[in-house]
């Protein structure tokens, strides 16, 4: 666990080091000395061109500009995104019991993209919402599709697994389709809507690290909590609710923490694959099944495998990007293979 | 700022001179405000001196307006004229590289206001202007505004007046010709454009007949049973760079009895072509002139 944690310090450390543009690490560490230090003292921090800069020479202050307003918050909300699937996915995959569950699973990236698309197609309703459009109507439609398919899968107030597996799919594909409809209908910003479905963290802010805080800190404890519940689930329904869990409240209550997170995720950063699914199986063999490591260390994991995947996306084809889900693949893929082949050997 | 009149120059240099002395400063000029096309006012103290474009035909007007040296940077796609290709590359518009931006110390950053780069842009302090024309008409008041941002109001003018004389000259020529029915493609899916769009209005103007209805929109994905049914006079093959021809055309079902294809007017665009017909940029006119030679041969 001390050991997870040190190697994700030293890769923040690291991400806020490197980016297209070099910056010697003496400026890289005073600029976000100056940065804590005029947060901390409740200074308006202003950028170049403002008043109050921080930093004396212009050199300086373009350096701070880059690492305190536009590095850390992106390093920290890939954590905080990376974090926040993997958390959902541990979750997801304990309370369903299914190896292949994902944040996904219940239609909230179909409803997050459905809605997404929506909002940046018909800009000029959403214009009274400031920049914040999109991600209220991300976090939105990700949760009323997860909201129907639970609606739709319940019998009482027991929720069958099977019917509700097969109710997100089913949702999440019509929902699909609706978002490639919107996407044919307005080809003007298609190209913008596209960028935002395969995921990005280009425009990260301290605004939005503000904004993802508080739902992914409240998932993660409901889900921490959550986790010797968990571990005794694993024993199968029946069982469980033998040994007096209750079973409906825990599935329910997972499942509500899991779509915060994931709509949370989602709202700022787009639909980013892989990590959700990989991250916590990574964790299960690497540390074993048992949630109550699982879950904190997946949300560990997740974070630094984000910070990781988004250092790649942003700096080996610069000044292009490559789109942050596409490397949570290429990067994740080998990498949990090979950790599955040792396993198998063993 | 203090551009001389045409009339006295001498006088108005005097004057401005006079002026600076007496209030001390010589950067005189009011701070000039701009509306973009989000809305926002884009508010300027001093003419620009440090240009960032994310937008090939911003690239190309800002240069068309004698302000080339002011640029510093550019997007990966503006590569006229080819002298911006000297220019750092700071990404595509829709995923640029936010500290090369910053790192240039730009004093206006010009951007697609669908991108969502002013949310990233404005924040840190830069001044963004968003907006991209979308109709022909549009060019004309883009050009007017980013004149005025540039204080260029002058170079502006004239970029108008010779714009407007490229596209009416071109309309006068092909006043009164028969107008060949014209399927325009821009990819084999085949999408292709409405009548009232940015291109439509070129074909327009050209003294074509797009066979696409308005109500279809700007960028409509059609049926090629339509194209066949629609009979065109003259294809034009903007997807030509990505390996479309004649042949491919020939190769689908129904498609060999077409006018265009059977009397050989199907136009393979090349790159270079199908850029300038889709920058709403300073070279309207060239690709007015374009579309007019192929539908109107003998006319030029």
């Amino acid at each position: 666990m001390a050991l997870s944690c040190l190697a994700f310090a030293a890769l923040v450390v690291l991400a806020a080091g490197v980016g297209s543009v070099r910056i010697p690490p003496a400026e890289v560490l005073g600029a976000v000395g100056r940065g804590l230090w005029a947060t901390a003292g409740a200074v308006v921090h202003r950028p170049p061109g403002g008043v109050e800069a921080v930093g004396v020479d212009p050199a300086t202050r373009v350096f701070d500009t880059i690492v305190w307003h536009i590095r850390l918050p992106r390093v920290v909300l890939a954590a905080l995104v990376g974090a926040a699937l993997a958390l959902a996915g541990a979750g997801f995959q304990g309370v369903f019991r299914n190896p292949l569950a994902d944040p996904y699973l219940l239609g909230a990236a179909s409803g997050a993209g459905f809605a997404a698309s929506l909002a940046m197609v018909g800009g000029g309703a959403w214009a009274w919402l400031g920049g914040l459009g999109v991600p209220v109507a991300a976090f939105a439609g990700a949760a009323a599709a997860v909201a129907v398919v639970v609606a739709l899968a319940r019998r009482g107030w027991t929720l069958p697994i099977v019917p509700l597996v097969l109710a997100g799919v089913v949702v999440g594909s019509c929902l699909a389709a609706g978002t490639s409809f919107v996407l044919l209908a307005a080809r003007e910003q298609a190209a913008g809507v596209l960028t935002w479905l395969l995921g990005s963290l280009a425009f990260a802010s301290w605004g939005r690290v503000g904004t993802l805080l508080p739902p992914v800190l409240a998932s993660a404890a409901v889900l921490i909590a959550a986790a010797r519940s968990l571990d005794v689930l694993q024993l199968g329904e029946r069982t469980a609710m033998q040994l007096g869990l209750p079973v409906e409240a825990l599935k329910l209550t997972v499942v509500a923490a899991g779509t915060l997170a994931t709509a949370a995720a989602v709202s700022v950063a787009g639909v980013i694959g892989f990590v959700g699914l990989v991250v916590p199986h990574a964790v299960r063999l690497a540390l074993g099944p048992d949630h109550r490591r699982l879950v904190p260390m997946a949300a560990v994991w997740g974070a630094g495998f984000m910070v990781l995947a988004d250092l790649v996306a942003r700096t080996v084809i610069a000044p292009a990007e490559l789109p942050v889900g596409v490397v949570t693949a290429l990067v994740g893929a080998p990498f949990f293979l090979l950790l599955l082949r040792r396993k198998v050997a063993s | 700022m203090n551009r001389p009149h045409r009339s006295s120059p001498v006088r108005v240099a005097i004057a401005a001179i006079a002026l600076a002395l007496v209030s001390g400063t010589v950067s005189a000029a009011a701070p000039v405000v701009v509306v973009d096309d989000l809305g926002r006012e884009v508010r300027l103290a001093a003419a620009p001196q440090r240009i960032v474009s994310l937008v090939p035909s911003h690239t190309e007007t800002v240069c068309a307006l004698g302000a080339c040296d002011r640029l510093v940077g550019r997007d990966a796609w503006s590569d006229h004229p080819r002298s911006v290709l000297a220019l750092p590359d700071v990404g595509s518009a829709f995923a640029p590289d936010l500290e090369a931006i910053v790192a240039l110390r730009p004093d206006l950053v010009l951007v697609d206001e669908y991108s969502g780069a002013v949310e990233a842009l404005a924040p840190l302090g830069l001044v963004v202007f968003a907006g991209t024309p979308q109709r022909l008409e549009e060019v004309f008041d883009m050009v007017d505004r980013l004149g005025r941002l540039l204080g260029a109001a002058t170079e502006a003018a004239l970029l108008q007046g010779r714009l407007r004389g490229e596209l009416d000259g071109v309309a006068a020529v092909v006043a009164g010709r028969p107008r060949p029915t014209v399927f325009y493609e821009i990819d084999p899916s085949p999408y292709s454009v409405g009548p009232d769009g940015f291109i439509g209005t070129l074909i327009e103007l050209a003294g074509g007949a797009n066979v696409v209805p308005p109500e279809l929109g700007d960028f409509p994905l059609v049926d090629p049973e339509f194209v066949v049914a629609a009979d065109p006079q003259v294809i034009v093959l903007a997807d030509a760079p990505y390996g479309i021809d004649l042949a491919a055309l020939r190769a689908r079902p129904g498609w060999s009895s077409i006018a265009a294809v059977r009397e050989g007017r199907v136009f393979e665009l090349t790159q270079a072509q199908s850029d300038v017909l889709s920058r709403p940029g300073p070279r309207v006119g060239e690709a007015l002139m374009l579309l007019a030679r192929l539908f109107h041969p003998g006319a030029f």
